[in-house]
């Protein structure tokens, strides 16, 4: 009875995890980005947006007459998870290119194993290290931390004149490359950068931190973190008193931002994000009727993104003498393609030659796009 | 400076007293059943999300002011999660009892993730926001600014702990929690139901630690499924901190975890010259937790092991 239990519960596990039967001449393309965990917003929305882009190639027939089968896996915004997750696409044979992973944290590691195997891939993750690596396998067609720290530092020099910033980073990859730039970016501006200072990615009391800040008395908080953590921090900060103007970067620019810190207290700050609001163009209006009619929702933060990149990633394939690996490889680097979010083309270091972005502030309970 | 000593002890005695409250529930669960309740902090996070929910059931009725229907939405919470914890206790843990310690250990834990999952699987993975019971506004208060919502935890704190220390030493359910925990044979020897104090402390422990999610939640503004594990193991420290098994001592450890906490983070970094961060909090906390176990091992206010009471509460 023993032996047979086991043996039962064996043989379902292999067959549950065993993956749908795939047509031999199906174009098997991967995706990972965060679907569980406080970033499932983002990643979540991130795979809707390729799957979208995917669903309507196959209506017209897919990529030379072949179903384009998409893989989305959950990396959970945890570079070890990220690093299981390329590997089983590695060993996938049929899968010919990947879309991830969304956390430059995650990219890292990845990208050693994607590069081994000689999978193309499609970053989203914004940390400038990543594309410096010296990996020939992944090319990113969204602008990098480099643009996303400078913008916010330019603007509030320029424009605002504050010249007194404290930076807050969450020592994650992502958090301290940005804040980083913010800083050289705010000094060549002629602002003075009085002090760093690092919490933990997953903290949520701020108070004794923020008491400290207080001290120096700042103009401006740049704070490289993620959600919640910028929610929390700018609750707190406003709670004791502390006014100084509030800098966050793409992963904030959500609802959830301004209802968790309060209308109110969120009034007046200030986020970097890489796509613009969904209806500044008849593009992407028609994108956010799609989306809404395919999944019954409206597009979340990064849908037009993961459009983009998987516009793309079909498009190497698309031009690929072969439907493998290197067929897709030898294309990836010399995609031209106008995307949902205007032209893309990519330099020797696979970085995107026009890289916009663009700064909002909240204003009356909505981000508003701030026109340079 | 000693405004800034001042602000520093109002957050600490707001964490304090939410950690106490969490550590009593596992306290009060180690000394009767001797067993370290791991799920203990998916009722703390179980707590805000059924008060939320009941709330804006209660609000979309309409019938009352939405101050009673805070109200009666904490009390039911209470309710609901204490009683969840005597359906724990006795589905999960009675059964294992014959089994040894480490039976019903393995089943808290998994209890946990089986809480934390289906909180996660229907609610969603993402924080959500938490209906504020009381508008937070600041108070200038000596230099340092309260807010509202850090006296509301205080004052409720305090009141939860006074009323539990009353009723473990003042009243007849009490007598079986305290008598429960020295030795269940002899207890049950002189009539008491040993059976029904395990769960009325599975009822008041979970409970507590409910409304200490409940206070958490209102604090920062935000509520997500994980927000039990990380608390949890900071209340559970609290609790040996201050001495596992005693009551008091687990009043005791929180606040003086919560302490610990806020003041290494507010004056490490001034003391070692900007050497130690703010980020080195956890590890100061627990790094002191380790120096009071190594000499004083049964926590501060925990009894001392020693031959008579190993021997007398070996067997039940």
């Amino acid at each position: 009875m023993n032996r047979t239990r086991i043996l039962l519960s064996a043989a379902t596990l292999l067959f549950a995890s065993g993956a749908m039967p795939v047509l031999a001449d199906d174009v098997v393309l991967g995706g990972s980005a965060p679907m569980s965990g406080a970033q499932a917003e983002f990643g979540q929305s991130q795979i809707d947006g390729a799957q979208l882009y995917f669903d309507q190639l196959n209506e017209k027939g897919g990529i030379k007459g072949n179903k384009v089968v998409f893989r989305p896996l959950d990396d959970r915004a945890d570079p070890r998870q990220g690093t299981l997750v390329a590997q089983q696409f590695c060993d996938d044979s049929a899968v010919i290119g990947v879309i991830g992973h969304m956390n430059s944290g995650v990219t890292m590691p990845a990208l050693d194993i994607y590069s081994e195997c000689g999978m193309p891939q499609v970053v989203p993750a914004t940390n400038p290290e990543l594309m410096r690596m010296g990996f020939k396998t992944v090319v990113r067609p969204v602008a990098n931390d480099f643009v996303q720290g400078a913008l916010p530092a330019k603007y509030v020099t320029g424009k605002l004149g504050l010249k007194n910033a404290v930076l807050v980073h969450d020592k994650t990859v992502f958090g301290q490359g940005i804040s980083g730039v913010f800083k050289d970016n705010f000094e060549a501006g002629g602002g003075k950068v009085s002090g760093t200072y690092g919490t933990n990615p997953e903290d949520v009391d701020f108070s004794a931190l923020i008491a400290s800040i207080k001290l120096e008395n700042p103009d401006v908080v740049y704070m490289g973190a993620g959600m919640p953590q910028l929610a929390l921090f700018l609750k707190q900060m406003r709670e004791q008193g502390l006014k100084a103007q509030f800098i966050g970067p793409d992963i904030g620019f959500t609802v959830d931002f301004i209802t968790q810190v309060g209308a109110a207290s969120a009034e007046g700050a200030l986020m970097t994000f890489q796509l613009p609001p969904y209806d500044s163009s008849p593009e992407l209006k028609d994108f956010s009727d799609r989306h809404q009619a395919r999944f019954g929702r409206a597009p979340g933060p990064y849908a037009s993104l993961g459009f983009a990149n998987a516009q793309v990633m079909a498009a190497a394939v698309e031009k690929a003498e072969s439907l493998d690996r290197e067929g897709v490889l030898a294309q990836l680097h010399g995609v031209t393609v106008d995307t949902l979010l205007g032209p893309v083309a990519f330099d020797e270091n696979g970085e995107n030659t026009t890289a916009p972005m663009y700064l909002y502030v909240v204003k009356d309970g909505k981000f508003e796009l701030i026109k340079q | 400076m000693f405004d800034y000593f001042l602000q520093q002890l109002i957050f600490a005695l707001a964490i304090g007293a939410i950690y106490g409250l969490i550590a009593l529930g596992y306290t009060m669960v180690y000394g009767v059943m001797r067993l370290i309740n791991f799920a203990h902090g998916e009722f703390f996070m179980l707590g805000p999300y059924i008060y939320t929910f009941l709330f804006s059931g209660l609000l979309g009725l309409g019938g009352l002011a939405p101050v009673l229907d805070s109200a009666i939405a904490i009390v039911a919470s209470f309710v609901i999660v204490g009683l969840l914890g005597v359906a724990i206790e006795r589905f999960a843990y009675r059964p294992l009892r014959a089994y040894g310690r480490l039976a019903p250990m393995l089943s808290a834990l998994g209890m946990s993730i089986v809480l934390q999952s289906a909180v996660r699987v229907t609610v969603g993975p993402q924080p959500v926001h938490f209906p504020a019971i009381v508008e937070s506004t600041p108070i200038d208060a000596l230099g340092g600014m309260v807010t509202t919502v850090q006296l509301g935890i205080l004052a409720a704190a305090v009141l939860l702990m006074v009323g539990l220390t009353l009723f473990v030493n003042g009243t007849r359910l009490g007598i079986w929690i305290r008598a429960a925990s020295e030795s269940w044979t002899t207890s049950s020897l002189l009539g008491i139901r040993v059976n029904r104090a395990v769960s009325l402390v599975f009822f008041i422990g979970p409970g507590l630690g409910a409304m200490a999610g409940i206070m958490y939640a209102s604090y920062y503004g935000i509520m997500q499924p994980t927000m039990g594990s990380v608390i949890g193991l900071k209340a559970f420290t609290a609790a040996i901190l201050g001495g596992i098994g005693s009551i008091p001592g687990a009043m005791l450890g929180g606040f003086l975890l919560g302490a610990i906490e806020v003041f290494g983070t507010a004056f490490l970094p001034i003391l070692s010259f900007g050497y130690i961060g703010t980020e080195y909090r956890d590890v100061f906390a627990f790094a002191v937790l380790i120096l009071v176990l190594l000499f004083k091992p049964a926590g501060l206010l925990g009894e001392t092991v020693s031959e008579e009471t190993t021997v007398a509460k070996k067997d039940y």
